[in-house]
């Protein structure tokens, strides 16, 4: 009884000492996954009306792009953004490690929202043009009146599912030494290695922490608003 | 050809060749591996999710529930770390790769599994028992055939996840694509060569799948089957 209340007391000096250093680090993860997301959010939603407007050529650059995001793992793209784009000597393209990180995954979480948001303007009746185009709407009053306004509300669950994708995404940042959860948890290695299972655990319980309720609102979200069907995730 | 050289030297590539297709080799039949490991393993998890005994379908759902909120770097670390206290240093990298990575598909493979097998007729299922199939005979050759069936488009895009997936694994020094581009970024400091050939094998891989994916559907159900 005694070994095992000395052992929790050991644990908890160690949740003690290492809570302000891993909430420092998932304050840096928060900022990070939501600058992403509403950049990500905002080309993903250019990208997602772009796709539906009848454009041949238009579609065809998109699908390629959605293609190349969707092929690769994000580690390389990440890679690519860091370490090829400064080497091709523009200056502006020479990121340092925070714009990096921020960029590509911005480009990553645009791949799946363009693909949500051009299946929620489908999946909207089509009556529902028609009738604004019959009152007398043009082409553009009508999406951006009528159809797109509906369509928000059928890409909140699958967005939802895709924060969670992009918050999980930015432990791999660690790799190029931002110093986010992960990051500072392996730095809390260094400094006590012996604990080096119980620490993953604790980082593990802060991502969960940060996690699980937005895929429960997901969840909810689902039964509040109906799914597209396929969310193609 | 030569301008080219000064974005893209192929001919340094080409001296890595045989570097790109094992590892290309590599990511392929471990993720392969993993499909198959993860999806019996998301076949069982499937049916303990939906059992009835309380502690069985809590304790599916809490695992399913963990994997799905911490990131996979982190999981990878704790069967690196884990693995070797829990039953000694018994595996190498490579197996320990692939035990992290079936472990974080198979909740993911569990969820569509479940899906499908919700989405059977119960006639289906009653017309079996009519014929005296007993439950074990009614799941295996009524339900699960069609539940996956149901369910392929999903599970061909988590496997498209899984081998992208298996590029974290480099990072706990398996030799696989990734690690083919990091070792001849690490032997030439090149880096554009190195990441953007991997990153043209890795969409090669995917361009397969694609392929073998439409194929899968066409036999399926026929071309009208495709949704997308």
């Amino acid at each position: 009884m005694d070994t095992l209340v000395e052992w929790f007391a050991a644990k908890w000096a160690i949740i003690d000492s290492l809570s302000p250093f891993l909430a420092q680090g998932l304050f840096v993860t928060f900022k990070i996954s939501v600058i992403a997301i509403i950049l990500g959010s905002l080309l993903g939603f250019v990208l997602g009306v772009l796709k539906i407007l009848d454009r041949p050529w238009l579609r065809r650059f998109i699908n390629f792009y959605l293609h190349i995001l969707r092929g690769s793992p994000y580690l390389v793209q990440l890679y690519i953004i860091y370490f090829v784009l400064p080497s091709t000597g523009i200056e502006w393209l020479s990121f340092d490690s925070f714009t990096a990180a921020i960029v590509s995954l911005s480009l990553y979480t645009s791949g799946y929202v363009t693909e949500i948001v051009a299946s929620a303007i489908l999946a909207v009746p089509s009556g529902q043009e028609e009738a604004a185009r019959s009152v007398g709407m043009t082409k553009f009053q009508a999406l951006f009146k009528v159809v797109i306004p509906q369509a928000i509300k059928l890409t909140v669950p699958p967005m939802a599912s895709v924060y969670v994708i992009v918050i999980k995404s930015t432990a791999i940042l660690s790799i190029i030494g931002i110093s986010e959860l992960t990051r500072q948890g392996e730095v809390a290695i260094m400094r006590m290695p012996g604990d080096i299972m119980f620490i993953y655990l604790l980082i593990a319980a802060f991502y969960f922490a940060y996690c699980y309720p937005v895929l429960r609102f997901s969840k909810w979200a689902e039964g509040r608003f109906g799914s597209i069907g396929n969310d193609g995730h | 050809m030569d301008w080219l050289l000064d974005y893209y030297n192929f001919r340094i590539v080409g001296q890595y060749w045989d570097t790109f297709m094992l590892g290309m080799f590599t990511t392929m039949w471990m993720s392969g591996l993993c499909l198959i490991l993860s999806f019996i393993l998301g076949i069982g998890l499937a049916l303990a999710r939906m059992s009835r005994v309380g502690l069985i379908w809590r304790t599916a759902a809490a695992y399913i529930q963990f994997i799905r909120s911490t990131p996979l770097l982190i999981q990878i670390y704790l069967v690196y770390y884990g693995l070797p206290m829990l039953i000694g240093n018994f595996f190498e990298e490579r197996a320990t790769g692939i035990i992290a990575l079936t472990l974080h598909t198979a909740p993911y493979m569990a969820e569509i599994i479940r899906a499908g097998i919700e989405s059977v007729g119960k006639g289906q299922i009653e017309g079996a028992q009519s014929v005296g199939m007993n439950p074990t005979q009614v799941f295996i050759n009524v339900t699960l055939p069609q539940a996956i069936s149901n369910v392929i488009p999903p599970l061909l895009g988590q496997t498209a996840i899984l081998i992208k997936d298996t590029s974290l694994l480099s990072i706990i020094a398996v030799f696989e694509l990734m690690g083919a581009g990091l070792l001849m970024f690490s032997e030439t400091v090149i880096a554009s060569e190195s990441y953007i050939t991997t990153a043209v094998c890795y969409l090669a891989i995917y361009v397969m799948m694609l392929i073998f994916s439409g194929m899968v559907q066409t036999k399926l159900g026929g071309s009208a089957w495709r949704t997308n």
